[in-house]
């Protein structure tokens, strides 16, 4: 027989249908002789019922909702470009002096997002150098991941667009940043690496998927791609000092290859915050 | 666990290739993202909100936060899920920052059924609207967990997967947050509790 407490501690997934049937059983029998538990229960029931009965929305139109919302997007390659034509009419040194000051206000303009098929290209290039320059060491970590995840965004859109020699040279330049960050990566929180390095893996095959489904399949792309997946491998392997296992071994930190069953028996619910509340 | 994880369709190559047009700059592409999702954001923000303007409104900046934050996007959990967090997130900063409303008429839609009798119209929607202020209450882990089951009316395993946390802490959460609901909403819940046996009787 459950005993009051742990019958409580059940009763929210239990009326939620979370529980298996043998997990219900023990619950079933302790509420059939718990007026207070079965009390409780309608309660928890009374509440569910309040929170799925709020009402969905009547049905909107999506012409004005989308055009009100186009009118408030950022419309950043139209209003850029002419910025930068006068750029170039003033010669390469007021182009440095303004990327500078791009960098300097880390604003959201034209260049960050631009292509290697975009004329702005080399704007964001140099913004991209003068910020790993100016940034202090404890930010090059992060800097460095976020620069090597904007190269494999540039790849991926490359292959989409059938231009496999631009993604070969971004994934090029993706295999040069990871390879310098691998050092800090090693010593970084192995947790938080494993993610990064989780993340990079997930992109890179995002674009192997770009170049395969655009029906290129580029062979020069797949020979990069390999050669930089190798080099995420290498700085996975364990060097001579083995971290804590317990911070690498885990769901979080030990990406699966393949979707693993709901595990038996049902996780249990954590200790809760309000342990003691009631 | 009674239902278990059914796998998610991140196979859709389709909206892979919207998503990744839209982060660089796309707009028709965001605009069939848009299409594809609009209404899910607004039933979010309206079962939070209960008022149709405010909810669009929600929702359109719903959308600007995640034309924004595209680019940042990875395809390592679906998209629906990472829309339902932004939104989730949105709704109830919305619903904190709203006075709680004095007026009771004409805020709300009608359920669709039925004629209903006016007077259980007007204690529902009372209802409702406490239940929304005392989410909005709530501490915020708790909050933007049950958010995703009461506004996004999302499952156990598909809150684990929007939030990145293992289910056994969405029970935890879900758990707490019900408590604590029941605890303010103790009258409340109870004398509709009453109301229901009193009608039936």
């Amino acid at each position: 027989m459950l005993s009051h407490a742990t019958t409580r501690d059940w009763l929210i997934p239990y009326a939620d249908g979370m529980l298996a049937s043998d997990e219900r059983r023990p619950i079933d029998g302790h509420l059939a002789g718990c007026a207070a538990c079965a009390a409780e229960l309608r309660e928890v029931r009374e509440l569910n019922l309040l929170l799925v009965t709020l009402p969905p929305a009547p049905p909107v139109a999506f012409a004005p909702f989308w055009l009100k919302l186009q009118a408030t997007l950022p419309q950043r390659r139209t209003i850029k470009l002419p910025t930068f034509a006068r750029y170039r009419k003033l010669g390469l040194a007021f182009a440095v002096a303004a990327s500078a000051a791009l960098a300097a206000a880390s604003a959201a303009l034209a260049a960050p997002s631009a292509l290697p098929d975009n004329p702005l290209y080399p704007v964001k290039q140099l913004e991209e150098s003068l910020r790993v320059a100016v940034t202090p060491s404890s930010g090059q970590l992060p800097l460095k991941l976020y620069l090597a995840g904007e190269r494999l965004r540039e790849a991926q859109a490359m292959a989409y667009d059938h231009k496999p020699r631009l993604a070969a040279t971004s994934l090029r330049a993706f295999g040069v940043i990871v390879n310098d960050a691998s050092a800090a990566l090693k010593h970084a929180d192995p947790r938080a690496a494993s993610e990064d390095l989780k993340r990079l893996r997930a992109d890179l095959d995002a674009v192997e998927r770009a170049n395969v489904t655009r029906n290129d399949d580029d062979a020069d792309i797949k020979q990069v791609v390999a050669a930089d997946l190798d080099e995420i491998d290498r700085i996975e392997q364990p060097e001579a000092v083995t971290p804590d296992p317990t911070l690498i071994i885990g769901t979080q930190a030990t990406p699966q290859p393949t979707p693993q069953p709901t595990p038996r028996p049902t996780p249990r619910p954590e200790p809760s915050d309000d342990e003691h509340h009631r | 666990m009674a239902q278990p994880e059914v796998p998610s369709p991140e196979g859709d190559a389709e909206e892979r290739r919207l998503i990744d047009r839209s982060a660089s700059g796309d707009q028709e592409a965001f605009r069939q993202l848009v299409l594809r999702y609009h209404r899910l954001v607004i039933n979010v923000a309206f079962r939070a909100l209960g008022e149709l303007s405010l909810a669009e409104d929600v929702a359109q900046d719903v959308f600007i936060k995640v034309h924004k934050a595209l680019p940042t996007y990875r395809h390592d959990r679906p998209f629906k899920h990472w829309l339902h967090r932004v939104a989730a997130n949105a709704v109830t900063d919305a619903l904190r920052r709203r006075r709680p409303v004095v007026s009771l008429d004409g805020m709300e839609q009608p359920p669709a059924s039925g004629v209903p009798d006016p007077q259980d119209v007007a204690a529902r929607h009372d209802l409702q609207r406490a239940v929304r202020h005392a989410i909005a209450n709530l501490p915020p882990h708790y909050r933007d967990t049950i958010a995703l089951q009461a506004f996004g009316e999302l499952s156990y395993d598909e809150i684990a997967r929007a939030l990145d946390i293992p289910l056994g802490t969405v029970m935890s959460r879900l758990n707490g947050a019900k408590r604590l609901l029941r605890e303010r909403l103790g009258d409340l819940v109870r004398s509709s509790d009453d109301e229901v046996e009193a009608n039936t009787a």
